[in-house]
């Protein structure tokens, strides 16, 4: 089939600069392969990365138009809208060339640093079913996409991403590994599983179906586990969880207020701190000096924090040490 | 026809969002929305709390409803997608068996998966439907922009929300209000409010961008269908206007609200004076109740 690709070779993603080439190729010839056809048939500058074409590496992520893909894993036929397939970088890494990506700061770099291979725990056997969820995660390509859809990555660069935090995953959630407890604080470091927000886009985004959202979810739930909340000293951060447990453990719900003065400081400091707002809110009947009620089932629910605190005593002593 | 539900208001619309709570049983009366307060039940988790104490929650709380016999009814996305996201955990009969086991069935209780979690949107458009609203109309909101925003949790992952055109119901209900849907890129990301303990810069940026984009796009109103985005994009926009030097000034309302505007229900029952950011200069574009639709200037 006729296709015209439309090839970023310049300009900004906002005002980009296209060179058109027409290509008649089969319509079920992947987008890659297509890109590969136009350099060898009509301009061997183009500069574009790519490597396996079969779904492997990762490296042919690009934006088609309009949406991120990576480009060997869909075909032309498919693709193409009125014959046209536009092309252009992925939105977050630095352009070297045309739509030639230099991945390392945007995510190779990242990646790397929770790659730190597995420290063995005493080379026991281990089972297939305890190593399925690890090899869920080491089927990552760090394709790149997760991060492109990312809403914290949108607003700020440095945050580690899913797809660094799915390699975290791969490691601290592999049961060969001695040192779980510190991956889980490094993890934890600012730019870490805390600032992930947790809209489900790398879910979303996810090519292969890995569920990076999931996984970082996972993630934080064993740093709780393991009685870490924070890699920091982001004493906010622990605190504000700890308000959280206190509250829905004691009354069955959250108590706002408690919940808001204890994150920022306790009584004093946390009440100079929400007091202009509280104020405001008062004013307006936003909030109001009613008392939270304990829930009539509140013990009920006190029971599963208490078993769940017995079953990671063991986990939260090994922090201290 | 009523509509019969189990309901779970979630902390947030009986704390610092009473007028969510209370706009939507208002609004909930005038479509038949029958609900049943369900009270001895626990936070959801609101995605903080790990899987492994909010799922035995959840299990709770939906086995509660099902021994009802009713569906779960929440305002709050949030609410909705981590109560959802149990729920679908919950289909799998060895992980239910055990959650029964160990945490249920010392007090009788036993879920057995058959549960719908429902969000008031979700309700309105699927249960009422839009016709019924539509027919409903005396204060058409015509002439007036309105941003949707829906929260992470009513448009991801899709196995929770089940239905991928669950993820068009916001402005389709503003619409059909008579109001105009000024589409926003970010109506289906995060608002910040989950980043503002451990990175309010981020918080901010985001929230910053989305009302930014209502803003210059002409809406005089934002729409939000999760209480935690409005804590966020109401209680923290002065915050976020001295943080970016940008005054936004743009009223946040809680979908019960509009829909209750439009049937021609009083702003100030509806809790519209209750905000933090102001919404006198909105309540005042309103057309008097009785207007035809298109009158607007």
């Amino acid at each position: 089939m006729e296709i015209t690709f439309k090839f970023q070779r310049g300009g900004t993603r906002a005002n980009p600069e296209y060179v058109d080439y027409q290509i008649d190729v089969p319509p079920e010839m992947t987008v890659f392969d297509a890109l590969i056809a136009v350099r060898e048939t009509q301009d061997g500058t183009l500069a574009f990365r790519g490597n396996c074409s079969v779904g492997f590496c990762g490296d042919c992520t690009l934006s088609v138009n309009g949406a991120q893909k990576v480009t060997c894993l869909i075909n032309v036929g498919k693709t193409q809208k009125e014959g046209v397939i536009t092309v252009q970088p992925i939105r977050y890494a630095p352009v070297e060339k045309d739509v030639m990506h230099n991945m390392r700061k945007f995510l190779w770099d990242k990646v790397d640093t929770f790659a730190r291979g597995v420290v063995p725990n005493g080379g026991h056997p281990v089972t297939d079913e305890e190593l399925r969820p690890v090899r869920k995660a080491m089927r990552c390509t760090t394709c790149g996409l997760c991060d492109e859809g990312c809403t914290v990555i949108d607003v700020n660069l440095d945050f580690y991403g899913p797809a660094a935090l799915t390699k975290l995953y791969r490691f601290a959630f592999d049961p060969r590994d001695g040192i779980t407890a510190e991956r889980l604080r490094e993890g934890s470091e600012i730019h870490g599983i805390w600032d992930c927000v947790h809209c489900w886009e790398a879910t979303e985004h996810c090519p292969f179906g890995l569920e990076p959202t999931h996984l970082i979810m996972d993630t934080r739930d064993r740093a709780i586990a393991h009685g870490i909340k924070s890699g920091y000293g982001n004493k906010m951060l622990e605190r504000h969880y700890d308000a959280f447990e206190e509250s829905i453990s004691r009354k069955g719900w959250l108590d706002e207020r408690s919940v808001a003065l204890q994150t920022y400081g306790g009584l004093i400091k946390g009440g100079l701190h929400t007091l202009p707002l509280g104020i405001r809110a008062l004013r307006k009947g936003k909030a109001t000096l009613k008392p939270h009620y304990k829930r009539p089932g509140a013990d009920r629910i006190r029971k599963i924090f208490d078993r769940y605190n017995r079953a990671n005593a063991g986990l939260r002593k090994e922090k201290q040490r | 026809m009523s509509h019969r539900f189990a309901f779970y208001p979630g902390c947030v619309a009986k704390g610092f969002c009473p007028e969510l709570y209370e706009s939507f049983v208002r609004v909930a009366a005038e479509f038949d929305i029958e609900v049943e307060e369900l009270r001895d039940v626990g936070c959801s988790g609101a995605g903080l709390i790990p899987t492994e104490i909010a799922d035995p929650i959840n299990a709770r709380t939906l086995a509660k409803a099902e021994a009802m016999g009713l569906p779960l009814l929440t305002i709050c996305s949030t609410c909705q997608g981590v109560i959802g996201g149990s729920a679908l955990r919950l289909t799998d009969p060895a992980y239910r068996a055990r959650i029964n086991r160990e945490h249920l069935a010392e007090e009788g209780l036993e879920y057995q998966g058959t549960t719908d979690v429902k969000h008031f949107m979700w309700a309105l458009v699927e249960d009422v439907g839009l016709d019924v609203v539509r027919s409903r109309i005396t204060r058409p909101l015509d002439g007036l922009g309105f941003s949707p925003f829906y929260g992470c949790y009513l448009r991801r992952p899709i196995d929770v929300i089940q239905r991928p055109e669950r993820k068009l119901y916001l402005e389709q209900v503003t619409e059909a209000l008579g109001g105009t849907n000024v589409d926003i890129s970010g109506k289906g990301k995060c608002c910040g409010f989950p980043s503002l303990t451990a990175n309010e810069e981020n918080a901010f940026a985001m929230t910053a961008k989305h009302l930014g984009e209502a803003v210059d796009k002409g809406a005089n109103a934002m729409v939000v269908p999760c209480p935690l985005c409005h804590l966020e994009m109401d209680g923290e926009q002065s915050a976020v206007e001295k943080a970016t030097g940008r005054r936004f000034d743009l009223p946040i309302l809680h979908l019960p609200q509009v829909v209750g505007l439009a049937i021609g229900l009083d702003p100030k029952e509806l809790g519209l004076s209750r905000h933090m950011v102001s919404t006198k200069k909105f309540v005042a574009q309103l057309q008097p109740v009785g207007a035809l639709a298109g009158t607007a200037s």
